[in-house]
């Protein structure tokens, strides 16, 4: 890689960091009109951006603004590159539906894993709130996902989730998705109690944790 | 100087005043959504949590959609869970010219939590408490949390100006808690926990101070989460009392707080009260005790609003271990 190619890659890494949305389609536009392949800009700028800001976050160094803010920058610059990695066939990391639960209306953690997972080159379909059991499930056979988060903040709808993996499993699709949730008021242990494959206290722990049920 | 800390001496013991709201509609067999329309209903529940656990502030069912839905946006009451804000329609700030002229202290849920208090204030031996909505979860409300968090860095101005909306709104209706006869008022700002230190004082503390300074009753600012790093620009709002969630560790808290404020908390109102047993109630106040020994700016609460279906065995026990003069 030249110089000016590594110099492109740091530009929109630090666009991304200090949340410059303004700029950052520009940055992109013209680090692939000199030569930059969609796939090196992710790899090389947005995941190692976004790993970035989910540590500052996990260190109280960056607070939930700054990182929707960095997130939001991240997708501006995701919205030129996702067709174009498409077109080259480039595979996502792996196919992620998530959503907060039905009877909730929540949705800063759910979408802040979501462009996090995003970020770390996931392909992510982002049901929204107040997500029913049969949403879920459709969406699964729908884009063949290999993960679904859930999310709740509330203690009366996370018992929901329990609902979502019957329906999978009814479904007979439970063996071909792994599981993981996450809200204020989940643990590991309630994770456990329902039959999900894990649970994430954030969205940096959530990336991590995608990429280990999937192997990578 | 603090009339929270006087009410305390004055208690001459330990002041045990857990965050039950909700599971009063089961001592009266209501539904949620009754208790917050209908006071009588409301007052009803309030006086069997009064009855049966004695605790030394009488607080009513927390909902933070009062404020909102007075200002005409749209909620969702279910039968027995919280009541949710639906909409969050502010955009700029001249949406918030279609809020102008609205009276929200003549809406009638509003009115109705009004009346609760009027109800209880009449026969209160002990302190009766009200909810207020803080400004920065207001106008999260209004703008939706997420753009609200994100124009604190990329539109301030707004933020400020939905800010400004926000504090006389919370500043009318705490006047209208404290003139029914509310002798406590809380500030729920949980939205605020988002925010930086810095940010807090900017587009949170500096209004909740304005809401705090116009108040003739006792202040008491909650956020729930880890507010840790937040504790001393939440001491500079001048509040009388500052109630803290459970992930908080009080131990640590109540050296960095000046012995002028009043720390409130902070038993695991989910997983300690809302589904543990009774014994793991008993070992929690107890370890919260210990961590509080000898510090008189310190009630014994929980770290939030009790969910609906506490076992009540576990009030009973949060009460009586934190009565017990053997502890």
């Amino acid at each position: 890689m030249t110089q000016a190619h590594e110099e492109q890659l740091m530009g929109i890494r630090q666009a991304v960091l200090d949340g410059d949305m303004d700029n950052i389609q520009a940055l992109v536009s013209s680090a692939l009109a000199e030569g930059l392949e969609p796939e090196t800009i992710l790899s090389g700028s947005l995941t190692p951006a976004m790993a970035i800001v989910g540590d500052d976050y996990e260190r109280g160094e960056r607070f939930v603004p700054e990182m929707l803010v960095a997130a939001e920058t991240m997708k501006l610059a995701l919205k030129i590159l996702q067709p174009l990695l498409k077109e080259d066939g480039v595979p996502p990391a792996g196919v992620v539906v998530i959503g907060t639960i039905e009877g909730d209306l929540h949705d800063i953690g759910k979408d802040l894993v979501a462009m996090m997972l995003e970020g770390a080159g996931f392909r992510v379909i982002n049901l929204g709130i107040d997500v029913s059991a049969s949403t879920f499930v459709q969406a699964v056979q729908e884009h063949q996902a290999d993960i679904i988060a859930m999310s709740a903040l509330l203690t009366t709808t996370m018992v929901n989730m329990q609902g979502v993996i019957e329906a999978l499993q009814e479904a007979s699709l439970r063996d071909t998705v792994r599981i993981i949730v996450g809200g204020a008021p989940l643990s590991s242990d309630f994770a456990e109690s329902i039959g999900a494959d894990g649970y994430a206290a954030d969205a940096a722990s959530a990336v991590r944790l995608a990429k280990t049920l999937l192997g990578k | 100087m603090n009339p929270l800390q006087d009410w305390i001496n004055k208690l001459g013991h330990l002041p045990v005043a857990p965050l039950i709201g909700y599971p009063g509609a089961r001592l009266t067999g209501t539904t949620l959504r009754e208790n917050l329309f209908d006071a009588g209903t409301h007052a009803n529940s309030l006086r069997a949590i009064g009855s049966r656990w004695h605790p030394d502030i009488l607080l009513p069912m927390m909902d933070l959609s009062v404020e909102a839905a007075a200002l005409g946006l749209s909620v969702r009451f279910p039968d027995n869970e919280s009541p949710t804000v639906e909409e969050h329609p502010v955009r700029d700030s001249a949406d918030l010219d279609r809020f102008g002229a609205a009276d929200i202290v003549a809406d009638p849920r509003l009115q109705s939590f009004l009346s609760t208090i009027l109800e209880l204030a009449d026969r209160a031996e002990t302190p009766l408490g009200a909810y207020v909505v803080g400004p920065f979860t207001l106008t999260g409300l209004l703008m939706g949390a997420n753009e609200a968090a994100i124009a604190t860095i990329r539109n301030p101005d707004l933020v400020h100006a939905v800010l400004q909306f926000s504090t006389r709104v919370s500043r009318a209706y705490t006047h209208a808690c404290v003139e029914a006869g509310a002798d406590l008022i809380v500030i729920l700002e949980p939205t605020a926990v988002l925010l930086s230190p810095v940010a807090f004082s900017e587009f949170s503390g500096q209004y909740v101070q304005s809401i705090a300074s116009d108040c003739s009753a006792i202040s008491v600012l909650h956020i729930c989460g880890d507010t840790t790093a937040l504790l001393d620009a939440m001491c500079e709002t001048g509040v009388h009392g500052l109630s803290l969630d459970s992930v908080v560790d009080f131990g640590v808290a109540i050296k960095n707080v000046p012995q002028s404020i009043v720390l409130i908390g902070n038993v695991d109102p989910v997983r300690v009260m809302g589904a543990a047993d009774p014994s793991v109630v008993t070992t929690a106040v107890r370890d919260l005790l210990k961590a509080m020994k000898g510090h008189r700016n310190f009630i014994l609460s929980t770290g939030c609003d009790l969910p609906l279906d506490t076992p009540p065995e576990n009030i009973d026990k949060l009460i009586h271990t934190a009565r017990d003069p053997r502890v």
